[in-house]
């Protein structure tokens, strides 16, 4: 299996933040786990990045935050995706599809 | 319905978004070490992977603080909108819902702001605008403080006497003069006009540092003996004449039958004083050529820019220095004079000043009444509206909150009235010069422009919060439990607002009774001088000035020719009973001359000083200036070959001839050895200056003998309407010669009204201001009173029940009223006796202590206050016991 490039695209982590709390609410740490889960180990997004969007995404209104109580009882932030972070999120999985399909079709050996 | 106020946490500080973002990376971090743990690793070294996994921890904990701070910042903002959008929307509502509180509101400020921006736009244009110069403050006019014996005030200087002080003085970068003139313009096409002109002297333009529009202005060469005739002039002249187009400078304008080229524009709004379109280089070589006679004539205007340095006092002082030898070398003409200065933006505002800033005050007042008056009322609603804040503080909002909704209701209230008093200022201000144009020295143009704008905006935003603090203390006060309790029904909201509301019409009747009694003065003062009988009867006369102008008539023989034509021809006009003319109107001023007496011995030192008129016609008759004795002049007195005669006024007669003055001889002017004139009648006073000033002694000469006067302004008696035979005295005067110039045609009567017109207009203006002052005044009486009654309402059911007569009642509630009417008339009084010093130089016949306006306003506040009270008395007498009582 081939390690993931360390430096991600940043428009790249900030649309897979959105798509993970898509699924559901999390906490930064529950995120992280589930991008790794969902990308069979694939994609390993570090703390720094992670959290770098988040409250990029925050402060764009995308997502909001709310303090909790996490699975071991902690105290934990979990963030939810806003209504306008949803729209953002279908315009931007449609870009990127048409992205990754252009660049599969020049990519693919004739 | 939306939420009022929204429900969110509250905002947050610079440490607990860092507290924040250090606990969630530190949560993160715990998690993924605790994992670490689980598949077998040491604390410490799960604790070190862990960090080594995140990245840079350090920058990602400012990074994620500097955008959770920025976004905090934009939350903060839009709340604070929303709030105040808030406030503003139930602003509005709860002011529709009470249409009545809020069209008196806005009114009331529309009005006083109306006054007060109108009177600024004056203020502004006359006394704050700087002057049209370079560096103004360092010029001043420069005049001669007594001439011709008993005048008193400064006077021109002769053209002798501003040459030795502009080439002997060390003070001055240089000293310029004028004089104000009429030329006749004749137009390619058209009929000739007089146009109004100053002669100056070429370094004028130099010495104000005024730059032209266009072209140039005067520069020394224009000076010289063989100089072309030149003239600088107006904007507006340069419209109408040259169609406003630059390339047409250097044409050439018949001024005064001379072709004259003009060399430049001055941009609009330029003067020196008075209303002039021509500037035109004078020529004192004549006047200098003969300065024996000359320096006893004074007439030249004197602005002088005092060096950089110097003090106005050493500039003074310096041309004192010269007055004193002028006095030495010239007895006869300078033995009594001295040079004096004043600086040229007072003594260009004049006397206007004083009265504008009298009128501000004025308007001031009114407007501090009227925020008194809105406090009331806001007040009273208020505590009408207890029991709805109470209920709001009751589910969480602030007092703050309360407070600021209050300035905002205020405030929006304001913003309304200012809009609306700043149109009615507008207007206003049109209305009132298109009234009457002489109102104001002609120095800038009057209009509502940004700065006014702006002041009336301050205003407008100063009554509101003004008005607004008693009712914001107010409601800061509040017993909100007390309120919810009685269900905002009871009587008052506590002791301190009761006082304050109070004291608010106190300080509302005290305002009142200060401006009634100053424009009691002015209207008494006004009473006075309109009954001055000027000694003639402006009814039913028309009046025009010629300008008889030329070549044509350098000779007397010409000039006679031409108004025994014009004269003629008037006299044969239908309608037309009586025709004259003379060499000025009565209260357009006059000239003076010094007398000398046949058969007595005359001190040279001390000369009768003698105002002076050329007549010709039957002017006395048709003034109907009655003869005292002797008789008017007539056709037998024959022109300048025949024994010169005169005419007398009764002042000059018992000032200077206490044994009979008919068939004396005089002579006139400054040479002794002058031709004898003879008096012939004594005619009665006429007021020359104007109703407030004395009666000058007078000497009327018979214009035939004295044609060298070649401009007389004409009168005719008519029947009926004077007005209606414009046409015809123009046509008259055409038929006689079409090229003489015809200005000012208009009656008598409206000639010797302007002269009262500018303190008609201050009077007209002042005498508003406390009417409405009244009015508000006894609103706002009226209104507390009328509060007080109504929460009152069951002590004095329960009076009525238990035997209280109506009239006891009645008797208990003006007590109260007239109580506070009483103190603030008092202190009313004492106010505008400290406003005396203000108002005496605006006054003429009542002394400022006038008892009968002291006590008028007294009784007339008391009157206006006893109704204004005795309506919520009455009112609490008719309360029904039982009712008022259930109330509650």
């Amino acid at each position: 299996m081939q390690k993931t490039p360390t430096e991600m695209l940043q428009g790249t982590v900030d649309l897979l933040v959105l798509r993970a709390l898509a699924w559901e609410s999390m906490h930064g740490y529950a995120i992280s786990r589930w991008l790794e889960g969902r990308s069979a180990g694939v994609l390993q997004v570090d703390g720094a990045a992670l959290y770098q969007a988040l409250h990029r995404l925050q402060r764009r209104g995308w997502v909001t935050s709310v303090w909790g109580v996490s699975e071991n009882n902690r105290r934990a932030r979990f963030y939810r995706l806003t209504r306008t972070g949803t729209t953002h999120l279908h315009a931007s999985v449609a870009v990127w599809h048409n992205y990754a399909h252009a660049v599969a079709q020049v990519l693919a050996p004739q | 319905m939306k939420t009022p106020i929204g429900f969110r946490f509250p905002w947050r500080s610079r440490r607990q978004i860092a507290a924040e973002v250090e606990s969630e990376l530190a949560f993160h971090l715990g998690m993924r070490a605790a994992a670490l743990e689980a598949q077998g690793m040491a604390r410490d070294v799960a604790e070190a992977q862990a960090r080594a996994e995140f990245g840079d921890v350090e920058f990602t904990r400012d990074y994620c603080r500097t955008q959770d701070e920025a976004g905090e910042r934009v939350m903060q903002w839009s709340d604070r909108l929303e709030s105040t959008w808030y406030d503003v929307r139930h602003a509005v509502r709860s002011l529709w819902r009470t249409p009545g509180f809020t069209a008196i509101v806005v009114f009331t400020i529309a009005l006083v702001l109306g006054a007060n921006t109108a009177v600024f736009s004056a203020v502004h244009a006359l006394l704050l605008r700087p002057l049209p110069y370079g560096d103004p403050d360092a010029l001043v006019t420069v005049m001669d403080s007594s001439y011709a014996g008993t005048f008193i005030g400064a006077a021109p200087l002769s053209p002798p006497d501003y040459i030795d002080y502009r080439t002997q003085q060390h003070t001055f970068t240089d000293i310029a003069g004028y004089s104000d003139a009429t030329e006749t313009w004749l137009p390619a096409d058209g009929d000739p006009e007089l146009i109004r002109a100053a002669l100056v002297t070429e370094n004028m333009f130099n010495v104000l540092r005024a730059v032209p529009r266009v072209g140039r202005t005067l520069i020394p060469s224009d000076g010289a003996p063989d100089a072309a005739n030149v003239v600088v002039i107006s904007s507006t002249f340069f419209e109408r004449a040259l169609g406003g187009n630059p390339a047409r400078i250097g044409e050439t304008l018949l001024l005064d039958g001379q072709a004259t080229r003009v060399v430049g524009v001055m941009p609009p709004g330029f003067t020196l004083g008075r209303r002039a379109d021509l500037w035109i280089p004078l020529d004192l070589r004549a006047d200098l050529g003969n300065p024996n006679r000359t320096r006893k004539q004074h007439w030249l205007h004197g602005i002088g820019r005092i060096r950089p340095g110097v003090s106005a006092r050493a500039a003074t002082e310096d041309l004192a220095l010269i007055s004193k030898r002028l006095a030495l070398a010239y007895p006869d003409a300078d033995g009594n004079s001295v040079a004096v200065t004043q600086s040229l933006r007072s003594w260009l505002i004049g006397s206007v000043g004083n009265g504008l800033g009298l009128l501000q005050g004025a308007a001031l007042l009114v407007l501090l009444i009227a925020c008194a008056n809105i406090a009331n009322l806001t007040l009273s609603r208020a505590l009408d509206r207890r029991r709805d804040m109470a209920v709001r503080a009751a589910l969480g909002s602030g007092r703050a909150r309360l407070i600021r909704q209050v300035l905002t209701e205020s405030i929006l209230v304001a913003a309304m009235g200012g809009i609306l008093g700043i149109a009615l200022a507008y207007a206003a201000t049109r209305w009132l010069l298109a009234l009457d144009a002489n109102a104001l020295p002609a120095l800038y143009p009057v209009s509502v422009d940004g700065t006014v704008l702006c002041v009336g905006a301050v205003l407008a935003l100063g009554t509101g919060l003004l008005s607004s603090l008693a009712p914001a203390f107010a409601v800061s006060r509040l017993d909100l439990q007390q309120a919810l309790k009685d269900g905002g029904r009871g009587s008052s909201g506590g002791h301190a607002v009761e006082r304050a509301r109070r004291a608010l019409v106190v300080v509302q009747v005290a305002l009142a009774v200060t401006l009634l009694v100053g424009a009691g003065l002015l209207v008494r003062s006004f009473r006075a001088l309109d009954a001055v009988s000027p000694g003639f009867d402006p009814d039913g006369v028309l009046t025009a000035e010629l300008s008889v102008k030329g070549t044509r008539y350098d000779t007397a023989t010409a000039v006679n020719r031409f108004y025994d034509d014009a004269l003629g021809e008037l006299a044969r006009t239908p309608g037309v009973v009586l025709v004259g003319a003379a060499s000025t109107l009565p209260t357009r001023g006059d000239v003076g001359t010094s007398m000398r007496i046949e058969g007595q011995i005359n001190d040279e030192s001390k000369l009768p000083d003698m105002g002076y008129v050329a007549v010709r016609g039957d002017y006395f008759r048709a003034l109907r200036i009655p003869l005292l004795a002797g008789r008017f002049f007539d056709a037998s007195d024959g022109d300048s070959a025949a024994p010169s005669v005169a005419v007398i006024n009764a002042t000059a007669l018992h000032k200077y001839f206490p044994d009979g003055a008919i068939g004396r001889r005089i002579h006139i002017g400054p040479s002794p050895t002058g031709p004898a004139i003879t008096i012939v009648g004594i005619v009665g006073d006429v007021h020359a200056r104007g109703p407030g000033d004395p009666v000058r002694p007078t000497l009327f000469a018979y214009h035939r003998q004295q044609a060298w006067q070649t401009s007389l302004s004409v009168v005719a008696r008519t029947h009926g309407d004077p007005i209606a035979l414009t046409g015809a005295l123009r046509r008259a005067i055409h038929d006689a010669d079409p090229t003489v110039a015809i200005h000012d045609v208009a009656t008598l009567k409206g000639v010797t009204s302007e002269v009262l017109a500018p303190r008609r207009f201050a009077l007209a203006l002042v005498a508003g201001f406390a009417v409405l002052a009244l009015i508000l005044a006894v609103v706002g009486i009226y209104g507390v009173l009328a509060y007080l009654v109504a929460g009152r309402r069951r002590e004095f059911g329960v009076r009525l029940a238990l035997g209280a007569t109506q009239r006891s009642v009645v008797l208990l509630v003006l007590r109260q009223g007239l109580l506070w009417v009483a103190i603030g008339l008092a202190a009313g009084l004492v106010a505008a006796n400290a406003e005396r010093m203000l108002l005496a130089a605006s006054l003429y016949g009542v002394t400022a202590g006038d008892p009968v306006t002291y006590v008028a306003v007294t009784l007339l506040l008391l009157a206006v206050a006893t109704v204004a009270c005795l309506i919520p008395a009455v009112r609490a007498t008719r309360v029904d016991p039982v009712v008022a009582m259930r109330a509650d």
